[in-house]
């Protein structure tokens, strides 16, 4: 079952927090999903704000991600955490590899920091710094597109087949892990399908397919992304996501100074 | 930390057993370090005289397993170290690094005790307001081989949104002999928030028979590349202990007593300890970090001088290029012995520069530390290669360089240069 954390804060959950967050997280994403069946066309951010519901099933959940990286086909390396959401704003990541053990990042709006055991307290940390091949941190603890990104229409594509919106979405947060991306999203079930991301200077950084989807506790959520680095060829990260859990910690969790208490 | 000690924090974590009964799930992790070392002896430092005064090894081992568990609330870092070199037999110790309970008085309220490392400044390498963390080296900020050790504390912690405030009482008590001993008391309290993107803290602490010094640090983050951060602690007065040379240019002496006197314990003037640094990163992943570090506890370039000059004539007595009656030779080498108290891990003068580059692709590691005594600007500068053997072994090759003319801080320590190759598992 995933997330330690959450075993850790169980017996903290009364059954009325229980019902509260159930009806919370049916109806709120349920209430999303409906405004697709208005003939009103939806505007860019809309769009985005749906897209974002393919990647995040709930307010607050868990979930497991393995993240793999491929150097002309054969994989170099495999992490392993377990991130917990709360909310549009709040990610904790912790690492579960033998040789990270114990190291956590958080993301709070637009600030991060990381807890290295052997160090022993929370730096803070840029966006772009890596999580872990090509990665970034922003990668796995930054799902909400529209909280970051201002989009616009660019134009409508066919893209393998698939009718897509592509968006241009620019950083409108200090947080944003990218400063441009231009995004494509599938026009019939408004989930992600591509992401092409440029640095500053313009240049051409990854591009991100959006690979699979699949129904978890009745919802479809991405389950696996591949990154690909444009600077250097030859060079690909698998993310799969697993072990969805909606669920909610409390606050102090999304302290800075609480993550020596996690350890 | 001795047996009894150790009995006694776990007779404390035995106490709050049926609470920690309420826990669940195991953490683990575990490290193993075997390293190798090499020197290269500095054979023109005066505080050494022909490597008799503190005989120092070409060659040695250290062999290291850390240990940790939580289970509940309920933490313990146990060290099990053995380290020889060709001066000595192998030397066998365990220590408990860390070995405390947490616990949870409500969503905003946890209360520890025991025995913990905390660390609260926001530097990398130098931590003036880390007021109750374990001395380290800015040329090992990381601890590789987990020496670091924590306090025996009392903690309160009060957690609100984006703030917190934390209380702790730091006391070394310990048990010999079946009797308690009080040791030298301490509190310290820390205010955290957020504002507009600013970490900030503002830290008091205070050491029985000391004064009450505070301080603030800071951390901020501009655009995706660059971070800042800044520390200060101040007090009046200072209880640091200083050679009694430092205070006349008769450089000529050999004390008959311990020399070290605490000059500015009563004095009003302010003392303080203040950093400002920064690390930025490139598109690529490279990773530099700077800081400059200022501590006017430290000696001044003029001070320094005085102990150098005092150091060297008790060199030449040990040389015999300086003529004295027999009588001082051997006091004079209890001079020298003294005289090493000067030197600190954290540097013994007023300014440092730090620097650190890293890099990280695929399995390999490369790291470049830069630290620099300001005022002599001798240097210490230590390259490190770190190769990923699989997601459990890691090995490395770490080398040490110092330099700086024979009377400088890092040209006078004991080595020319050390080589490190050390092999990590991990689980």
């Amino acid at each position: 079952m995933h997330s330690d954390i959450f075993e850790l804060e169980r017996n903290r959950m009364n059954q009325s927090c229980i019902c509260a967050l159930w009806i919370s997280l049916v109806m709120l994403p349920t209430a999303g999903i409906q405004a697709q069946d208005t003939t009103a066309p939806l505007s860019a951010d809309q769009i985005l704000k749906l897209s974002d519901l393919s990647r995040n099933g709930w307010d607050s959940y868990g979930v497991r991600t393995t993240i793999e990286n491929f150097e002309d086909g054969t994989m170099k390396d495999k992490g392993l955490f377990d991130v917990t959401i709360k909310g549009a704003s709040k990610t904790l990541v912790k690492f579960l590899n033998a040789d990270v053990k114990g190291q956590y990042l958080l993301m709070v709006d637009d600030d991060m920091w990381i807890y290295m055991p052997n160090t022993r307290k929370p730096i803070r940390i840029t966006p772009l710094q890596r999580l872990m091949g090509n990665a970034s941190n922003g990668d796995v603890a930054r799902t909400r597109y529209a909280h970051d990104y201002a989009a616009t229409l660019l134009k409508n594509e066919v893209l393998n087949g698939v009718p897509c919106y592509v968006l241009d979405l620019k950083a409108k947060s200090d947080g944003a892990t990218y400063n441009r991306i231009e995004y494509w999203i599938a026009k019939e079930t408004n989930r992600p399908k591509r992401a092409e991301i440029y640095l500053t200077s313009g240049k051409h950084y990854k591009s991100i397919d959006f690979d699979t989807y699949e129904e978890i506790l009745g919802r479809p959520l991405l389950t696996q992304m591949t990154i690909t680095d444009r600077l250097r060829s030859g060079r690909k990260t698998v993310m799969r996501y697993d072990s969805y859990a909606p669920g909610e910690l409390p606050d102090k969790y999304f302290n800075k100074d609480y993550l020596e208490k996690l350890r | 930390m001795s047996l009894r000690s150790t009995t006694f924090l776990v007779l404390v974590c035995i106490g709050v057993a049926p609470a920690i009964l309420r826990s669940q799930g195991l953490e683990y992790r575990m490290s193993i370090v075997d390293e190798g070392t090499l020197n290269a002896l500095n054979k023109t430092t005066p505080i050494n005289y022909d490597n008799c005064i503190l005989p120092q090894p070409h060659r040695g081992n250290i062999g290291t397993s850390n240990l940790f568990l939580s289970v509940g609330g309920l933490s313990a870092l146990l060290d099990l170290s053995t380290n020889t070199d060709n001066l000595r037999s192998p030397d066998y110790t365990y220590s408990f690094r860390e070995f405390s309970f947490d616990y949870s008085l409500s969503d905003a309220v946890d209360i520890t005790i025991g025995k913990k490392i905390l660390k609260w400044g926001t530097g990398y390498a130098f931590n003036p307001t880390g007021v109750v963390e374990p001395q380290r080296s800015p040329s090992d900020p990381s601890d590789r081989l987990g020496q670091n050790e924590g306090s025996k504390i009392a903690e309160i912690d009060y957690f609100k949104g984006r703030s917190s405030l934390t209380f702790v009482y730091v006391n070394d008590a310990r048990v010999d002999s079946w009797k308690w001993h009080w040791g030298v008391q301490e509190v310290a309290a820390r205010a955290y928030t957020f504002l507009n993107g600013l970490d900030l803290s503002l830290v008091a602490h205070y050491r029985e028979g000391d004064r009450l010094e505070v301080g603030t640090n800071g951390s901020y983050v501009l655009g995706s590349n660059l971070e800042l951060h800044a520390e200060f602690l101040g007090k009046k007065g200072s209880s640091a202990l200083y050679h009694n040379i430092i205070t006349t240019d008769d450089d000529q002496q050999v004390f008959a007593s311990y020399p070290y006197v605490p000059l500015y314990r009563y004095s009003n003037q302010i003392f303080y300890k203040f950093l400002l640094g920064g690390q930025f990163t490139f598109d690529n992943g490279l990773n530099i970090a700077v800081e400059y570090y200022r501590n006017t506890e430290g000696l001044t370039t003029m001070e320094w001088q005085r102990w150098m000059k005092f150091v060297k004539f008790q060199d030449g007595i040990q040389q015999g290029s300086v003529p004295v009656s027999p009588d001082l030779v051997a006091p004079s080498r209890f001079n020298l012995l003294w005289a090493l108290q000067t030197l600190s891990p954290r540097g013994a003068m007023q300014d440092y520069c730090f620097g650190r580059e890293y890099f990280a692709e695929d399995r390999w590691g490369i790291e470049l530390i830069e630290f620099i005594n300001a005022q002599d600007f001798s240097t210490v500068i230590i390259p490190t290669v770190s190769f990923k053997l699989s997601e459990n072994f890691s090995t490395y090759a770490r080398l040490a360089l110092f330099t700086g003319r024979s009377d400088s801080e890092f040209g006078a320590l004991f080595y020319q240069k050390t080589l490190n190759l050390g092999i990590q598992f991990q689980l």
